[in-house]
């Protein structure tokens, strides 16, 4: 018993100790904030393991705040914005959110994921061509010839293909509704456009 | 049977009984959360009370996500020395239901009677919540239960944490301490004995069932623990339970203290050593955790001297795992654990060959599926075995008790549920017992089968 007790004091301080340890490796209150909070979904370093959570990291910093003050004031209303940004977002402040954009766009981005072989070059088509005859602009002209992304057009490269998929069906219903363009490329992709596009932007 | 025998086998019965019916009140999903985060129940739990990846973390990390206007202050050294909610995180839980065995249970009052059978209650349970942030790295789920069948209010699942992150060697590390009343509360898988699911286990058939410690003593004891968790993967954590010592008095009645043995308690000698170890892997959408708890603990029994003398000592060692897959339209989980305890009743059965040692076993598993979080099924099976013992399950009591001294009891539950709300659900169970306390027919001596124990429980829960 008191040998349990006396281990458990020491597991009590080896705790203590790395801690003062880790708040020593610590850099800013900003990478603290985004560790303590932000991660908790989007995942270690923006790199979520659940596609339920977009990758944050490498993402263009003008996009992070522009989505950010968007679900501050709920102009980017889809369900699932508004069950969890909505209310994250809704205290963050001017100086925050240009720090925590600054911080996830300066981390480096996950790697792409490989996809079934022919979705993939069946979204490469799409990603660089656009479909022409229905009036849907190349992705590529805004977002990259990587998916890299640039500025306020957001970059899908190595980002979960189902939450891709999910994010161009909101914008096909109307729900994500405050980007005319994306809402356009939406209304004329069908499901498997959007999946073989997705899978391709993904592998990136 | 001598005086002295029969009093203390009805003593450790009641002891049992009550240890059983503390066990029911499971907390659930806990809307000053959600108006706290400013995010809807499902982003902690894919029902309640089941956490999701989210859920856990949010708890290992204190509580403390806040999303709401604070109320402010700052010291003369300009660093902020109060940062308040603007709303107390206060939460209500309501649950009304109907309960019917399939045996009618003895009317206590009246020798050879049997009480009404299907009993409604309304509210069967009814809960105030503290759940939210205390202070910056400091948070709480406090509960507090007023339950029909005790008629009482009295102090439920209680889990108040600090909790930190700092990154060690490049990764990510929680590090906390929790204060609660119930060893596994502060559990973060729902496979651990005081949030395991499927099921709303809360209904009130008859409790047959013989639980190990570890189970039982929600509320009896308080207790800290440190965990830390790394790379939202490891999970380890230490910490020890007390009893209150007897001998305290009550000032308000002027009677002993609550957790005095003369008040039909057990004790526990100096602290319980409590531990956990768990590892969990997530691949998107799925996740799945590995772990083992335990406990040991030592007892001056109920109505013995709770300050010296011999103790019955029991050792629990459980392993549990939980697979869980939240998509967007379909929910799936599976929750199985086993316990195994070892006992030596040094104090109960002194040099007692036969009696004075032994183990009892349960093993959980349950699967649910959920179609759009708004229609479910769980299917449940229980099994609980463990060696003869003439003191600890002694026979001749009318459902209690066990004709041939054992505690092996087994049943199946099923239940459907039907949630319109988030925080709403309404719900139909079923349990079948195979086996109770050792027998299928005349199991107690008095003539109940353990069919008799089958209940039909249907409930209405919600939160607000
Ligand atoms: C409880 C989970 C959760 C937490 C905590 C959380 N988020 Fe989110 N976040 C989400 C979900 C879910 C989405 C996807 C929303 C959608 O589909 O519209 C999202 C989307 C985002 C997006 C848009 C990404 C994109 O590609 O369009 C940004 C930016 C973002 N979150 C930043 C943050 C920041 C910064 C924090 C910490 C202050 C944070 N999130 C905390 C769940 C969370
Ligand atoms: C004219 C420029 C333009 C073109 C062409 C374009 N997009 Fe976009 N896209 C945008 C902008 C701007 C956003 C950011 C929307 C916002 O701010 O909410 C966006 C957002 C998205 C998002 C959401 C990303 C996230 O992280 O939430 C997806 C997915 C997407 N685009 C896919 C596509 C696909 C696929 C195509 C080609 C079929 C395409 N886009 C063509 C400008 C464009």
């Amino acid at each position: 018993m008191k040998q349990m007790l006396r281990r458990s004091a020491l597991f009590v301080g080896l705790v203590a100790l790395a801690s003062s340890l880790g708040l020593a490796a610590e850099d800013s209150e900003t990478a603290h904030y985004a560790n303590q909070v932000c991660s908790t979904c989007h995942g270690v370093h923006g790199n979520s393991p659940s596609s339920a959570f977009p990758r944050l990291a490498g993402q263009t910093a003008p996009y992070l705040e522009t989505q950010l003050r968007a679900f501050k004031d709920r102009s980017r209303g889809d369900p699932a914005a508004q069950a969890y940004m909505w209310g994250m977002a809704s205290q963050l402040d001017e100086d925050k959110i240009k720090a925590l954009a600054k911080y996830y766009a300066a981390l480096p981005p996950a790697h792409g994921t490989a996809g079934p072989a022919a979705r993939v070059a069946a979204g490469r088509a799409l990603y660089e061509q656009g479909l022409p005859e229905e009036g849907v602009p190349a992705c590529v002209a805004c977002h990259g010839p990587n998916a890299e992304g640039n500025e306020l057009y957001p970059r899908l490269a190595g980002q979960h293909a189902p939450y891709l998929v999910k994010q161009l069906a909101y914008f096909k219903a109307l729900q994500r509704s405050n980007q005319p363009i994306m809402q356009l490329v939406g209304q004329k992709l069908s499901f498997e456009q959007m999946e073989a596009v997705a899978a391709y932007a993904a592998s990136r | 049977m001598s005086v002295r025998t029969v009093l203390k086998r009805a003593l450790a019965l009641a002891a049992g009984l009550a240890s059983a019916l503390a066990l029911m009140p499971a907390a659930q999903a806990v809307p000053s959360f959600a108006r706290q985060t400013g995010m809807a129940c499902e982003a902690c739990h894919t029902i309640f009370p089941e956490l999701t990846s989210f859920g856990r973390l949010f708890k290992l990390n204190g509580y403390v996500i806040d999303n709401l206007p604070q109320v402010k202050a700052v010291g003369s050294d300009n660093k902020e020395s109060l940062l308040l909610n603007w709303l107390p995180p206060i939460s209500m839980q309501f649950i009304g239901s109907f309960t019917k065995t399939k045996g009618a249970l003895p009317d206590s009052g009246t020798a050879g009677g049997v009480a009404q059978n299907g009993s409604a209650s309304f509210p069967e349970q009814a809960s105030l919540f503290y759940a939210g942030r205390i202070a910056p790295k400091l948070g709480g789920f406090v509960q507090i239960t007023y339950s029909s069948q005790s008629g009482k209010m009295a102090w439920d699942n209680t889990d108040i944490r600090y909790a930190d992150q700092a990154t060690v060697l490049g990764n990510s590390l929680i590090y906390g301490f929790t204060l609660n009343n119930n060893p596994t509360v502060q559990d973060v898988w729902n496979s651990t004995p005081a949030w395991t699911v499927p099921f709303d286990q809360r209904s009130s058939l008859a409790p047959v069932n013989i639980s190990t410690q570890i189970e039982s003593l929600s509320g009896a004891v308080a207790g800290v623990s440190a965990y830390t968790y790394w790379r939202n993967m490891v999970y380890g954590e230490v910490g020890v339970y007390r009893s209150a010592p007897s001998g305290v008095s009550n000032s308000s009645t002027g009677g002993n203290g609550p957790l005095d043995s003369s008040q039909g308690v057990n004790v526990l000698k100096n602290g319980a050593p409590y531990w956990r170890f768990a590892i969990e892997k997530q691949w998107d959408r799925t996740s799945l955790s590995v772990g083992t708890f335990g406990m040991l603990t030592d007892y001056h029994p109920a109505g013995l001297n709770a300050a010296s003398g011999p103790t019955d000592r029991f050792r629990d060692v459980a392993f549990d795992t939980q697979f869980q897959y939240a998509g967007d339209d379909h929910l799936f989980s599976l929750q199985a654990s086993y316990i195994k305890e070892n006992f030596t009743l040094s104090a109960t059965a002194p040099d007692d060959p036969i009696d004075g040692a032994g183990d009892l076993k349960t093993r959980r598993i349950g699967v649910s599926y959920y179609y759009q979080r708004r229609y479910g099924a769980s299917l449940g099976y229980f099994s609980t075995t463990g060696s003869v013992n003439t003191h600890r399950y002694p026979g001749g009591i009318a459902v209690l008790g066990s004709a041939s001294n054992t505690p092996d009891t087994s049943a199946a539950t099923m239940e459907l549920d039907f949630i319109p709300w988030q925080n709403v659900k309404l719900g139909l169970q079923y349990t079948k017992y195979y086996k109770v306390r050792g027998g299928t027919d005349n199991y107690d001596g008095a003539g109940r089968n353990a069919s008799d124990n089958n209940t039909l429980y249907l409930f209405a829960w919600f939160a607000y």
